[in-house]
Formats: structure tokens, sequence, C-alpha cells
């Protein structure tokens, strides 16, 4: 009966520590897997024309002869769209038209003063170019389809006059014959509402195709190309086809999403076809291939994140974690050796140990203040520097914050060495800092290599303190020691309260973070297998 | 046995000359007194005189009263019931007691005519005229060649070809060397139980010291690898002082000269081995040798 307790109890035992074990996994894998790939969309994607444009304009990456031609062959593509949306424009564009006839007739003008005509000729033609002009005029202001049929003929009656062949009122009879085609097919009186829907649409397909190629190119990067990732526009396409608003369904609850279709708005007029035009040749015009950007990792970004990776962010994060690990791994292990070896077991030596162990779990923002107020604007203008955050500051701190946990873990590492080795060495003759450099150092270093890879772990992830002494989240990579520097953990946080750009760029985001991750993940791996080595060696293997 | 042979005896070994010394032909340079700068002291220097020396851990004592002196150039053993003080004495007489804190001593311990626990002794030459070797084999974790130049190297050897020598030197006299030749730079910590406190006993005797303390040092091994230590305790005699702790009544009858019977901190009987086990003087060194106690 004994037995099978014990049996039942050493099974129980094994079964929950394994479930612990499992579910422990289980949950990271559930919290970082969809983060790990999403981040891996920020380097692996399918890239479109625009985005190898950019890469080409910004980094000088890729041959500019292969990526004139892809362009050149998707403007054929696009040109349609354009010329679509051209014509429709001109059928409710009214201020556009009645600009085009006034400038045509001024033109006219001009022409007629310049070919030398004057007096009661001059008059006479140019009140009969008034006359055309004012008739558009009408025709274009108007919403009674009979008004600018009658407007529209008069004024093309005079197409064939003397006065006006090979003249700059020609322009007249053509705009004229355009206004009639394209109102044909119109509703005159949803002249408004088709205006405002055209405007939405064509902000979308400037997000997705970029500026035109006879515009003028804009003067922020982000809006002179249109969709990098083929992923983006697929939901800018959604957005084209669907118009989404908001609605009350019902008074009281809550106000539902309803998707109407942007085609259907436009029923009947010439813009219908667009909208599937674009929806078939989409690839044709951005032509998507897979890209894998590994220069994420190196590239600077444009103002705002929006195109480029995180260069800077992770040198930043390298430095000021590698420079604080110089700064606090000696400092930890001379003050553990002074704790175990020198120490007697005074009361002010168990103050002094009772404070490490309380500072070992104090808030790391009060370090970021303390950081601040102590290095910034105390030390440095001490010795004459200038009281500004800097890298030097930040590492200073984060040496502070990590300090008590490397001290806890080399003092436990120190303790640990036998007894019997600091016997062996005595007993050959060596004295007290000897055998501590040559023996207990060696023979205690896995213990230390363990705290200082928690310490690593910590220092490359914090935010709050180098928050106030030494992050920034924009500006060019610091040229010395006494310039703050951007990190990837400030940079994420400074996207997720950032303003819309954020939520325009999720993949950013998400990559900013997975690199954060991997990143300390290396520099752990690095470091245990160092330490694996180490202890391997000391075992005698 | 009749006393008139073991006087004889005793006199023919105390009068031996000192031989040629195993680790001779490459040595440690001018050998340092211990602290007032005498000369190299021979084979009848290596003396150990206790008198009247008592050791107290905070109030309790751990030997009381000692008195005796060791004799050079042979081997000694301190045998005993557990907790006797015999390993007290032992790590007294190179001060590795000094790593216990609250301690304290009275009388005198001196080691080659100078007294250990004098304000100015000197440590380093103390430790490196008497080599000890523990009860557990503790080579440090570096390589065979390492550990045993650990104790040359501390004291200013830094040619290369002479470290080797030495380390060759030191463990021929330790009778490793024909096993571990081939591969010096393997961890100590790779070798068996009783390969390992060879390489301790080397390591000892790469500083030439001129007395060798041994706390138990079979205890930890098997028959086969005790063996092997006590004939090596029986080369070496000739060139060193040994004082061999050991709770191995028949080790001590085999390996020892003289032996020293300790019983609660106190020196019970301290005469030639033969005597102490064929005709013990104390009725307690009679009860304790013929299993009656301990």
């Amino acid at each position: 009966m004994r037995l099978l307790i014990r049996r039942i109890t050493d099974k129980f035992f094994t079964v929950l520590t394994s479930a612990s074990v499992i579910l422990l996994a289980a949950a990271l894998l559930v919290v970082l897997g969809p983060m790990l790939l999403r981040g891996a969309g920020a380097v692996v994607f399918d890239g479109t024309v625009e985005f190898r444009r950019m890469q080409l304009d910004l980094f000088n990456r890729g041959e500019a002869d292969s990526i004139e031609d892809e362009v050149s062959r998707a403007a054929a593509c696009r040109k349609v769209v354009y010329e679509t949306i051209d014509k429709f424009k001109h059928g409710i564009d009214v201020e556009e038209l009645s600009n085009e006839a006034k400038r045509i007739y001024r033109l006219f003008g001009r022409q007629l003063r310049y070919e030398g005509v004057t007096g009661d000729e001059y008059r006479r033609v140019r009140s009969l170019a008034r006359e055309l002009r004012n008739r558009l005029l009408e025709a274009f202001g108007s919403n009674d389809r009979a008004l600018i049929e009658r407007n529209v003929d008069r004024v093309l009656r005079y197409r064939g006059h003397r006065d006006f062949a090979d003249s700059a009122a020609s322009g007249f009879f053509t705009l004229a014959e355009d206004f009639l085609t394209s109102v044909e097919s119109i509703d005159l009186n949803k002249r408004r509402q088709y205006a405002d829907s055209l405007r939405q649409a064509e902000e979308i397909i400037f997000r997705l195709l970029g500026p035109r190629p006879d515009d003028a190119l804009p003067a922020l990067a982000m809006e002179r190309y249109g969709a990098t990732r083929w992923d983006m526009a697929q939901q800018l396409l959604d957005d084209l086809l669907w118009s989404k608003q908001w609605v009350e369904a019902e008074p009281g609850r809550p106000m539902v999403k309803v998707r109407t279709s942007r085609a259907g708005q436009f029923a009947g007029t010439g813009l219908e076809g667009l909208f599937k035009y674009v929806e078939d040749n989409l690839e044709t015009m951005l032509r998507p291939r897979f890209t894998f950007y590994w220069q994420y990792l190196i590239d600077d970004s444009t103002p705002g994140h929006y195109f480029g990776g995180v260069g800077p962010e992770v040198l930043g994060t390298l430095l000021i974690t590698l420079l604080s690990m110089v700064l606090v791994f000696p400092l930890g292990v001379v003050s553990a050796a002074y704790l175990v070896e020198c120490a007697s077991d005074t009361a002010a030596v168990r103050i002094i140990r009772m404070c490490i162990n309380t500072l070992a779990g104090v808030p790391s923002i009060v370090f970021g203040l303390f950081g601040l107020a102590f290095f910034v604007l105390f030390l440095i203008p001490l010795f004459g520097g200038p009281s500004k955050p800097c890298i030097l500051t930040a590492c200073l701190t984060l040496a502070v914050l990590t300090l008590p946990v490397m001290i806890r873990a080399s003092e436990e590492a120190i303790r640990s060495v036998p007894q019997t080795y600091k016997e062996a060495s005595l007993g050959l003759g060596a004295g007290r800092f000897v055998t501590f450099v040559k023996v207990t150092l060696p023979a205690a270093l896995p213990g230390i290599l363990t705290g200082a890879i928690l310490s690593l772990s910590r220092v490359a992830g914090e935010t709050a303190p180098v928050l106030f002494t030494g992050a920034v989240a924009l500006g060019p990579p610091p040229d010395s020691l006494f310039d703050p520097t951007r990190t990837l953990s400030y940079g994420s946080y400074d996207i997720a309260v950032g303003d819309r750009l954020a939520m325009m760029v999720p993949h950013k985001q998400y990559g900013m973070v997975v690199t954060l991750v991997l990143l300390i993940l290396c520099l752990n791996g690095i470091a245990i297998v160092l330490r694996a080595r180490i202890f391997r060696k000391l075992k005698g293997q | 046995m009749q006393k008139g042979d073991n006087d004889m005896l005793i006199s023919a070994l105390e009068s031996k000359a000192s031989k040629d010394s195993i680790t001779s032909s490459v040595s440690l340079g001018a050998k340092a007194s211990l602290g007032n700068g005498n000369k190299t002291p021979d084979c009848s220097c290596r003396v150990i005189k206790s008198e009247n020396f008592s050791f107290f851990y905070g109030r309790n004592a751990g030997v009381k009263g000692i008195t005796m002196e060791v004799y050079p150039c042979s081997v000694t053993a301190i045998i005993g019931p557990s907790g006797c003080g015999k390993s007290t004495f032992l790590r007294s007489i190179n001060r590795i007691n000094d790593l216990i804190p609250h301690t304290r001593t009275e009388g005198r311990l001196l080691v080659n005519g100078h007294n250990v626990y004098d304000k100015n002794t000197n440590l380093v030459n103390l430790r490196r005229q008497v080599g000890i070797v523990f009860q557990k084999p503790n080579p440090f974790p570096k390589s065979i060649f390492d550990n045993i130049a650990y104790g040359p190297r501390l004291h200013g050897v830094r040619n290369r070809s002479q470290l080797q020598q030495i380390v060759e030197n030191s463990l021929r006299a330790a009778a490793l060397w024909d096993e571990v030749k081939d591969d010096l730079k393997k961890s100590a910590l790779s070798l068996s139980g009783g390969q390992q406190q060879r390489v301790c006993i080397a390591r000892a005797l790469a500083t030439e010291p001129g007395i060798l303390l041994m706390d138990e040092p079979c205890s930890a091994l098997d028959p086969i690898a005790t063996g092997k230590i006590e004939d090596l305790i029986d080369r070496l005699q000739s060139d060193y002082t040994i004082v061999i702790v050991t709770h191995n009544m028949q080790q001590a009858a085999r390996v020892s000269r003289r032996t020293a019977f300790f019983c609660l901190g106190r020196l019970v009987e301290y005469d030639l081995t033969a005597k102490i086990f064929r005709n013990p003087g104390k009725k307690q060194t009679e009860d304790y040798v013929t299993g009656r106690f301990g």
C-alpha cells in the first residue's frame, strides 16, 4: 500500500513539473510567436516597384536601369487609371472647367494682340469669344441638362468659324465636347457627392501608386512613393473598393461599420469601371516581388520611421549595453570579492549588504530620475561638460541599476567556491590576493557570468532609465560618448505613443520590438556559450 | 624486540647523511628562511618541536599542552580516535588553521627553530618550507601542469623549461609521471581519485619543502591507490620529514618510524612505532591499539 502511494506521488510530481514546463513554453509561444511572425514581416515581405524605387532613391540600392524599366512597364497600366479619373473629373469639377475657360479666353486675347489685330476687328472677335466663354460658364454651372445641351450646341456651331480656326479658341470646343460626353453619363444633381467620393478615391490612389509621373515631387519623403508593401497595397485596395462608415444601427446601441461599394456609388458613370480595373491590374501596376530586406537591421530610417530600418537604434542599444557591462562587471566582482573575502561581520557590513539587496528591487524609473539628477545635472557639469543627456550618463545610470544584481550573483558564486581550493593555494605559500585572483576567481567565473547574463538582458531592454539620461527618438548617429543616441527600447515606446504614423506602419513597430528581443537573445546566447565552455573546462572535460 | 636493537636502528637512521634528492637537478634557487635570514637548512634541521602548545576554537580546546619533537628525515604518524585533535595539531604547523575565525593559541610551536606563531613569521616562506596534503584530493580546476607549476610560479620561476623540469621531477617523485606524461594539459579533475591525490602530493613537492604534512591522505582512496601512496611515502622519507595523521592503525604501523597517540586533545604517548604497537607504555594506548575503544 505504501509503495503504491509512493508511486502515485512520484508520478504526480513528474506530471506536475513537466506540466509547468510545458505551460511555460506554451505561454512563451503564444506571446512571442505572433510577435515574431509579425516582426519577421518587417524583413520578409512582398515588396512592390515603389519599394525598389524608394530603396534606389534613399539608399542607393539596386540597379537604376532595371527599376526604370519596371516603372515604365507599370506606367502604361497606370495611365489608364489616370486618364479615366481625369475624364470623369472634367464632368464634375466645375471650378476647374471655369478656370480653364477663362484661361482660354485670355490666351485668345493675347494671341489676337500678338497677331496685330486691332480696333473694331479686335473688339468684334473678342466679344464673340466672350460670348462663347460665358455660354460655357453657364453650362458648367448649371444642373439643367437641357440648358447644358443647348449652350454646348450653340458653342460648337462656331467650330468651323474662320475667326477661331487655328487659334487658342479651339480649346473652347474641345472643352465643350469633353464636357458633353462626361455629362452624358452622370447625374447632375449628385455632382457634389461625386466630388467628395472622387476626392477620397483619388487620395487612396495617390497612396497606392504614388504621385503622378508629371506632377511635382511632394516635399515629404513618405508622399513620394506609393504602397511599398504588397500587404499594405491590398489594404489600400480594400479601402478603395469599399467605403466604410459608422452608422447607428439602433438607437442606443454601439455604432456598426457599414461597407458600401464605391463602384456602386459611381454607378452609370465613366468611373464605375475604374475600380474593377484597379482590382484586376494592381499586380501589373505595382509588380510585387518577394523581398528579403535584411538591411532593415542596418538602415537608417526616414523621420517618423515611415521608411527604412532600425540601424541607428540597434547601434545605440548595442553601444549602451556593452559599455554599461564594461562598467558594471569589474565593479560588481570587486565589490563581491570585498564582501566575501575581506569584510568582517560588523554592523556596517550588514547594513551595506541590506542596502544592496534592497536596491536590487528598486523600480527602474527611480534609477532614471536619479541618473538625471545626479549624472546629467550634477556630475557632468562638475567636470565641466555640458549638462545634457548622453551615452555616458545613460551607461552610468544603467550600471548603477544592475550593480546590485551583479554583486549578489558574484557573491554567491565566490562563496560557492570550495574552501579546499583556498586551503590548497594558501598551503603552497600564496597570499590572499594571489589566491583570489588565480584560484577563486577562475573557479567562480561561471556563476559570475550568470550574473552578467542577467544584467545584460535587463540593461538591453530598459526604457525608463535611458528615457531621461541618454535616449532620443530622432537624430543623427552619435559622434562621441557625449551625444545622445536612439535605442530600440525607447524607439518602440515612442512609436507606440506617437501619432497616426504608428498605425500606418504597424510592421515597423513589430519589427523594432522583435529586433530588440532577438538582439537580447543573441547577446544571451553568446554569453551562455561562453559560460558553458568555461564551466566545462572547470569540470575537467 | 629488545630495546637495544631499536636504539641502534634509530641512531643508524638518524645519522644518515642527506642523499641526493630526487628533485635535485633544478631547484628553486636559494631557499628563503622563516623570517630571520638564516642559511639553507639541511636534513638535520628539518625538525618540528612543540612546547606546551595549545590551540583553542573559541573557548573549546582543540589540543592542550602538546610537547613533542618530530625527528627529521623520517615518518611520524599521529593516531587517535575522532575528534582528538590530530588534524588540529597538524594544521597548526603551517598555520593553515588561520582560515578559521575566532581561534587562539598558547605555548610555542617551533619549525626549524622558529616559532611559527610569532608575530613576524613570514607565512609565505613557512608554507613553502612546509607542504601539506589534505584528506580529500583537491587539485585546482586547471591542467595537471598548471597545478604542479602553481607553487614554483608563485615563488618566481618563469622560465618555461625550468618549470617543465620541475613538473617532471615532482611527478616522478610522486610516482605519477608514467601515467600522465603524455598529456599534461589535461584537466587534473579528469583523473581518478588516487591519481588526483598524487597530483596534490606532486604539487606539494614542487616547492621543495623540507617538511611534508599529510592529513589522512588515503582515507578517500581505494586499497590499491592507498598502497601506491604508502610506497611513495616510503621512498620520500629519506629526503623529507613527513608527519602523517591517520586513523588507520595498520597504515601507521606500516609506514611510520614513530607514532604519537592523541586522545581528547592531549598527547598520551609518543614513541617508536614498534613499541607503541607491541608494547605500549600507557593503558589508554594499549586499549586503543588493541581495539577496545576508538
